[in-house]
């Protein structure tokens, strides 16, 4: 199938997430997408699979012009859209998933579960995986989840699989397997689009390649004529910008400000660190490393199971509230802005002011100048672009929705920032912004960590990066160590399958 | 701040920020043409009493909204309380007594509906339906048919709370009309003003976001209700001293519904986040203006339900047809 995209444009409120975009795909090619998150990928893909009908623009297949409303639709003019996020039902299980709406019926209208359940069990066979269609959902490993949810998208016949990062939680031999199937496909006419910010996946994968950035298509070509060099130079557009994180300055002291020892929690063991004033922490590792989980632990919003937490010289108990941690001095800006962040119906003001009444606050009514000023202080600092902060938080663009968090969290004077995932979704020139702040932050003393899976952000900011696998810490590297590939080899595990085999 | 506004945009902000204002000052014109002599202070001033008793109520109901939860056991708390309350009175003669048994009485059913909620992690639908249910069953086997009758020797003493009022020249405020925006100033103040009412916003909005602020959201939650059982008392206090004899099965029967169809006109999300203490004081005072339009059209009084049911339905579709139209979406 040809599909053509042609002057494709969408907007949320008033950010212009892609614009006027051209976008082609040839029958049998598997064209990898890049850019930075906050390009536009995502939306871009979404347009083509139903979720968003777009603002402006034109869809061609084969020729004919097509208009999606509907995710419904676009499946069945075939084409699949293997999300980022896992968008699978737990409570059900693996089969009922793999056919959730589009379930098989006997010829009374029941439900067919034997021939579902074989169906599933050849698609699995397929990719070489051991997953009983049977199964609970939940009790599935992340990457098991993100198998289901590629076998979805080879259940039904169909002629373009959009996949968006799908090896993020899979190892060397899944992603191998992967390709595998992928390249049977080609060979069957089936084309693909391949989200992903491993060069080196995309390399041996992808035939061709489109770069887009800020919303716009920057460049495409032939992944055999270009190296990563210049692809990578191309998603980040200004060279220069990176320079200036080059030559960060290690600005720790001696002082331990929160100090970490043999901390276990639902899904990490063991981890233990000391981090000091002035210093910048990266923690890094695949979806389901238990990243998510330890930057919660350390800011009090899951318990632990055992370990030692020293705050400030203060033991933080075990299961002690959120709010003990952040009067002891945390701060968490979390991941996930939209579902943990903000809180949407309140105003920009309110928002900001959450932290500083929630922990130094004391007496009963809210002295409102008082309010005004710390507000003014932080979006001063901050540099929030704002006309009225009486304004909803969402009327804001997600650079600026994470500066007025960050403020929020800044009038509580915590002495560790946690940043969780910060820049999720972010445009790359307030990414830039927020760097800065970080290293400022560092520079007037603050001791941070900044929980993330992207290389290029650790990089810029972090003096040395702890890469958890499956829940331990599987290396530590100093600022001098750190490579994209060291750490992707070690939050693969890759380490560890070597001394397996030998 | 609206001086970078175009006067379109500005004009279409002043509506959505006091939409309850506008509609309030239309239906006051509407109700003038049909009743020429309506500002008249008399009837001023009965509307007030007669929105009174499901103005406290409505008050909490707010806060409980606003946190994106519902009470709908408050029909039936004020059926438990005052038949027990009224019992009390004639036990003890005393009014102070009373007083406080409603009150207390009050805090202790909204925390056990608060306990379910925020403890128990009941959705407050079903947990406000149970505990309706059993304070609604219990009144009624202990009045065993016959209502509860004040027959105290402070007879006289405990009708004048509902029926007397403060004398300024020629007239005469209602001590209920004075309770009634005493509570709603009060209430304003807790929402505007004071770190439990923002953070009733912002459980609200997003528990997991308001969580993650540090916020204690099971004691928000405990905390609404318990507000609200309270003003459950003292409605009951005064609701006993209005009709002085109350009827286990049909006391404070629909007072959920009336609650709601305030808090609902007054413009607050009934998802939570959003919403002003005004806009309900307005709302209840804009629903008993329709009951008496209503009346003196000479709709029977057993529609009131009816129509409880079409403001309700009528003001939400309203406030979701104005959010898609603002963002796009719902919410």
């Amino acid at each position: 199938m040809l599909l053509e995209m042609k002057g494709i444009v969408m907007e949320f409120g008033p950010v212009r997430a892609v614009d006027n975009v051209d976008f082609t795909v040839h029958p049998g090619e598997i064209v990898g997408l890049l850019g930075e998150n906050g390009a536009g990928k995502s939306t871009l893909m979404n347009v083509l699979a139903g979720t968003y009908p777009p603002v402006g623009g034109e869809i061609f297949l084969d020729g004919k012009k097509v208009r999606f409303n509907s995710a419904k639709q676009a499946m069945q003019h075939g084409i699949r859209f293997i999300h980022q996020e896992l968008n699978l039902c737990d409570d059900l299980k693996v089969f009922e998933n793999l056919f959730l709406a589009e379930e098989l019926r006997t010829k009374f209208g029941l439900l067919d579960k034997k021939e579902m359940i074989r169906r599933s069990r050849e698609a699995f066979e397929r990719m070489k995986v051991d997953i009983d269609p049977e199964a609970v959902v939940e009790t599935l490993q992340p990457a098991e989840k993100q198998l289901v949810e590629i076998a979805r998208a080879l259940l039904f016949k169909c002629e373009l699989i959009i996949m968006d990062e799908p090896s993020t939680a899979l190892s060397t031999h899944e992603i191998e397997n992967l390709f595998e199937i992928m390249r049977q496909l080609r060979e069957d006419g089936v084309s693909f689009i391949y989200i992903s910010h491993k060069m080196p996946e995309l390399f041996e994968i992808c035939d061709n390649y489109s770069v887009l950035r800020d919303g716009r298509l920057i460049a495409s070509g032939k992944f055999s004529d270009t190296n990563e060099h210049a692809i990578t130079e191309l998603m980040l557009g200004h060279q220069l910008a990176d320079d200036s994180f080059a030559d960060k300055q290690y600005r720790g002291t001696e002082e331990v400000v929160l100090s970490v020892r043999n901390l276990c929690g639902a899904n990490f063991r063991n981890v233990s660190f000391d981090l000091h004033k002035g210093e910048i922490i990266a923690i890094t590792g695949l979806q389901g490393s238990g990243r998510d989980t330890l930057a919660d632990a350390l800011f009090g919003a899951v318990t632990c199971t055992s370990g030692e937490v020293h705050l400030n010289g203060k033991h933080m108990k075990n299961g002690s509230p959120i709010i003990r941690h952040m009067k002891a001095g945390i701060a968490m800006v979390p991941r996930a802005r939209k579902e943990r962040g903000i809180l949407n119906t309140l105003s920009i003001y309110d928002n900001t002011s959450m932290g500083f009444l929630n922990t130094k606050f004391k007496g009963g009514l809210i002295n409102i100048k008082e309010e005004q000023k710390r507000f003014e202080r932080q979006t001063k600092t901050l540099k929030v672009k704002t006309d009225n902060p009486r304004n909803p938080i969402t009327s804001l663009s997600g650079g600026n929705q994470q500066k007025v968090i960050l403020g929020r969290w800044l009038e509580t004077e915590a002495d560790v920032l946690l940043f969780d995932n910060p820049t999720q979704g972010i445009d790359v020139g307030t990414k830039y912004e927020i760097y800065h702040l970080i290293l400022r932050l560092a520079e007037a003393g603050k001791a941070i960590i900044v929980f993330s899976a992207e290389f290029p952000e650790i990089h810029k900011v972090a003096d040395s990066c702890m890469v958890l696998y499956k829940g331990q810490v599987n290396a530590v590297l100093s600022r001098e160590e750190m490579s994209e590939k060291l750490v992707m080899y070690y939050s693969t595990g890759a380490n560890l399958e070597g001394e397996k085999h030998a | 701040m609206l001086k970078d506004l175009t006067p379109k945009t500005a004009a279409k902000k002043l509506v959505s920020e006091y939409s309850c204002w506008l509609s309030f000052i239309l239906l006051l014109i509407l109700a003038l043409i049909v009743n020429h002599n309506f500002l008249r202070w008399t009837n001023v001033s009965n509307i007030f009493v007669q929105s009174s008793i499901t103005g406290l109520i409505a008050l909490g109901m707010s806060m409980v909204i606003s946190t994106g939860l519902i009470d709908i056991s408050v029909g039936a708390q004020v059926a438990i309380i005052s038949g027990l309350g009224i019992e009390v009175l004639n036990k003890t003669n005393s009014i102070l007594i009373m007083l406080l048994f409603c009150l207390a009485f009050g805090l202790v059913i909204g925390l056990i509906n608060g306990l379910l909620i925020a403890k128990g992690r009941m959705p407050a639908m079903i947990a406000t339906l149970a505990v309706q249910s059993a304070c609604r069953s219990i009144i009624n086997q202990l009045g065993q048919g016959g209502p509860f009758s004040v027959n105290s020797e402070n007879y006289d003493a405990f009708r004048k709370i509902a029926a007397g009022g403060i004398q300024l020249g020629s007239f005469k405020i209602p001590f209920l009309m004075i309770i009634f925006i005493v509570a709603s100033i009060l209430f304003h103040i807790i929402m505007t003003r004071t770190r439990l009412g923002k953070h009733i916003y912002a459980v609200g909005s997003n528990e997991t976001s308001a969580r993650l602020a540090g916020i204690n959201v099971d004691r928000v939650k405990i905390a609404v209700f318990v507000i609200t059982g309270f003003m459950c008392g003292l409605t009951s206090f005064l609701y006993s001293s209005r009709v002085m004899s109350v009827a286990a099965a049909s006391t404070g029967n629909l007072y959920e519904m009336d609650a709601i169809a305030a808090v609902a006109i007054g413009g607050t999300s009934m998802n939570g986040g959003k919403g002003k203490i005004i806009g309900t004081f307005l709302g209840v005072l804009m629903f008993k203006m329709i009951n008496n339009m209503l009346t003196m059209a000479n709709v029977p009084t057993f529609l009131n339900g009816a129509i409880s049911g079409a403001i309700i339905i009528i003001a939400v579709l309203l406030q979701n047809y104005q959010a898609i139209r603002n963002n796009g979406k719902l919410g």
